[in-house]
């Protein structure tokens, strides 16, 4: 496939009211050109509405939208260069999986005057793109005669036979079943690389965000709270909700000095041998063993002190742990995540 | 009832119940076909007898005469271009309406179709005299634009039921039409309208029949014979003389066969509309 120009996104100031609901509050990010960002949040966080104002389908209430520095703020939907996937892939019902992915082009050559591209380069790409997605044998089908993995490969050729600068994903892994979904992901990625397009992804399952994203956006309560790669935000959280969001099992906190919160993630704790003594600077950690959770190549031990309460990944191979088992850990200082009474990182 | 012993309790009882129900609708049935049928065999019935239950040899008299002296293919060809032209059109404005307020103007949709639904409570007839004062000041009297355009005027119920339709699909369809460069008028003919043909035979069917059997219209707009409607044209049989019964029923036959050939052509399609159009 030929490799599509990818443009980069800018939101500035943007806002989005639906009402007296703000979705958007003055908003500002920036989605570097060709990369593959996923923007995650809690339900209600304005992260579709993001998506839904990216497309133009609807309008912002304030606030500017760059892509390549030119303003789209007003371009009308189908004119942007952007591409969109939906949740439900929405696909035309009575067309075939030809008919549903060359729409678009169809429309194109009927609104040109030059009536390009022309029918015989309209069936090159869609042959082409089917191919891409292994939907070539499935042309002639109609989308009721799809399966669910079929129908979301459809909605992204669909969406890519334009050879659209910007590819937007509406929770694209969300109607698939479990063990599709990690090839589906796979298949995402791949796709991004062969298009080389500018892809916003949104969802709300952090681990997907995480595993797939080069970069990666964090929004609450209708603005972004971090965008960075995600090893960055796994690293350095800016906050307590980010740090608490992000990652999984969550980031253990409890409290540190004057008011503010000490954090650490369940893999950074070290479980000392019997009789050993916490070594200086390092943040000990008791409890007893409530429940532990076997993921396969782990063990995460929820433990209880008292009120608060923590989780531990041991490794298999490491000592196994059972429910009443006592625990004492430590964590090494450059470990330790600090935030302060506001909830904001310090250092 | 050796045989009913031995099924499980709860199948005696469902056949039972079955049973019931199918003696119930048979009973709705013949009491819907007694009508029908009475009619059908007085119409065979020479005038003499009509009115009697005593049995006679059937008579082509009353058809002949019919056939002979009413001009049976004029008033069904006339009703039959009101009827279609009326559902055409109701149809037509039902669809462009319908996704004007689901997809262009939602917000008007509330009070748009609050004003359609409260417009179904008013009696025609309250407006019959101002619709045949403006008809007949446009020179629409006898003629077919007079029949046809202002039965337009009630398509409420056609539009309440296509956006009731509209709405029920998903909105995302059309959005990624419109994102993908479609025109309004090309998300409406691409993506809209082929999904809404069990909605629409649904209610081009109903308009159709609710046209054609449409009387006090038709009488007031069209009062010359050769330009109105069959249901205008029956009530010739009435007469200050007396009602020539056998004439009557002879003609209600002749003239319901279109419309039967109509279902039986179409019964299929029809019953799966209003199925369709029912579960929404």
């Amino acid at each position: 496939m030929t490799t599509t120009t990818a443009s980069d996104l800018e939101l500035r100031d943007l806002s989005k009211h639906y009402g007296s609901t703000v979705a958007l509050d003055h908003t500002d990010l920036h989605v570097p050109a060709g990369s593959f960002t996923a923007v995650v949040g809690p339900s209600g966080c304005g992260k579709s509405t993001l998506l839904r104002v990216l497309s133009g389908l609807e309008p912002v209430t304030s606030g500017a939208l760059l892509a390549d520095g030119a303003d789209l703020t007003r371009v009308p939907a189908g004119e942007r260069g952007v591409a969109m996937v939906f949740q439900d892939y929405a696909l035309y019902p009575h067309m075939d999986v030809a008919a549903n992915i060359s729409f678009g082009l169809r429309l194109q050559a009927r609104h040109r005057r030059d009536r390009q591209p022309s029918r015989a380069e309209i069936a090159r790409r869609t042959q082409e793109v089917a191919e891409m997605l292994e939907l070539d044998e499935l042309l002639r089908r109609r989308p009721d005669q799809l399966s669910g993995g079929q129908r979301q490969r459809v909605a992204l050729a669909r969406a890519v036979v334009r050879r659209p600068p910007v590819l937007l994903l509406d929770e694209p892994l969300a109607a698939l079943d479990a063990q599709l979904r990690i090839s589906a992901r796979a298949g995402l990625q791949r796709l991004h690389r062969e298009i080389g397009a500018t892809v916003l992804m949104v969802t709300h399952d952090q681990h997907e965000a995480l595993t797939m994203a080069d970069h990666l956006v964090v929004m609450r309560d209708g603005r972004v709270v971090q965008a960075d790669r995600p090893e960055q935000v796994y690293a350095q959280p800016v906050d307590r909700f980010v740090a608490t969001f992000v990652g999984s099992p969550q980031m253990n906190l409890q409290p540190g000095v004057d008011g503010g919160l000490l954090g650490w993630r369940a893999e950074d704790g070290r479980l000392l041998e019997p009789g050993e003594a916490a070594p200086a600077g390092h943040l000990l950690v008791e409890g007893t063993v409530e429940l532990c959770e076997f993921t396969g190549s782990a063990q995460d031990v929820v433990c209880r002190d008292g009120r608060t309460s923590f989780t531990l990944r041991q490794h298999v191979g490491t000592v196994w742990l059972r429910p009443g088992d006592p625990v004492r850990c430590v964590v090494a200082p450059q470990r330790l995540h600090r935030f302060d009474r506001d909830g904001r990182r310090l250092g | 009832m050796a045989g009913r012993e031995l099924l499980p309790d709860g199948a005696g009882r469902a056949r039972v119940g079955g049973l019931l129900w199918h003696l119930a609708l048979c009973g709705a049935v013949v009491s819907l076909l007694f009508a029908v049928v009475w009619a059908l065999l007085s119409s065979f019935r020479p005038t003499s007898r009509i009115y009697g239950l005593t049995p006679s040899w059937p008579t082509l008299e009353h058809y002949t005469r019919v056939l002979a002296e009413w001009p049976v293919a004029t008033l069904v060809g006339n009703t039959f271009v009101m009827a279609s032209a009326v559902a055409v059109g109701q149809v037509v404005i039902g669809c462009l309406a319908a996704f004007a307020l689901v997809h262009l103007t939602p917000r008007a949709r509330r009070p748009v179709l609050a004003l359609l639904t409260v417009s179904l409570a008013i009696p025609p007839q309250a407006l019959i005299i101002p619709q045949y004062l403006m008809a007949t000041r446009l020179g629409w009297l006898n003629t077919e634009a007079g029949l046809i355009v202002p039965q337009l005027g009630s398509s409420a119920l056609a539009v309440l039921v296509l956006v009731q339709h509209v709405r029920a699909m998903p909105v995302s369809a059309a959005q990624a039409a419109r994102l993908e460069g479609a025109l309004p008028r090309e998300v409406l003919w691409y993506v809209v309208l082929p999904a809404l043909r069990p909605a629409i035979a649904a209610v081009a069917v109903l308009v159709f029949i609710t046209t054609w059997n449409e009387y006090l219209w038709p009488l007031l707009i069209t009062p010359r014979t050769e330009d109105t409607t069959v249901q205008i044209g029956l009530s010739q049989f009435v007469t200050a003389e007396g009602t020539d019964y056998g004439g009557l029923l002879a003609a209600s036959t002749l003239t319901s066969l279109p419309i039967l050939l109509v279902y039986l052509v179409a019964a299929r399609r029809i019953t799966d509309a209003f199925m369709q159009a029912g579960a929404r």
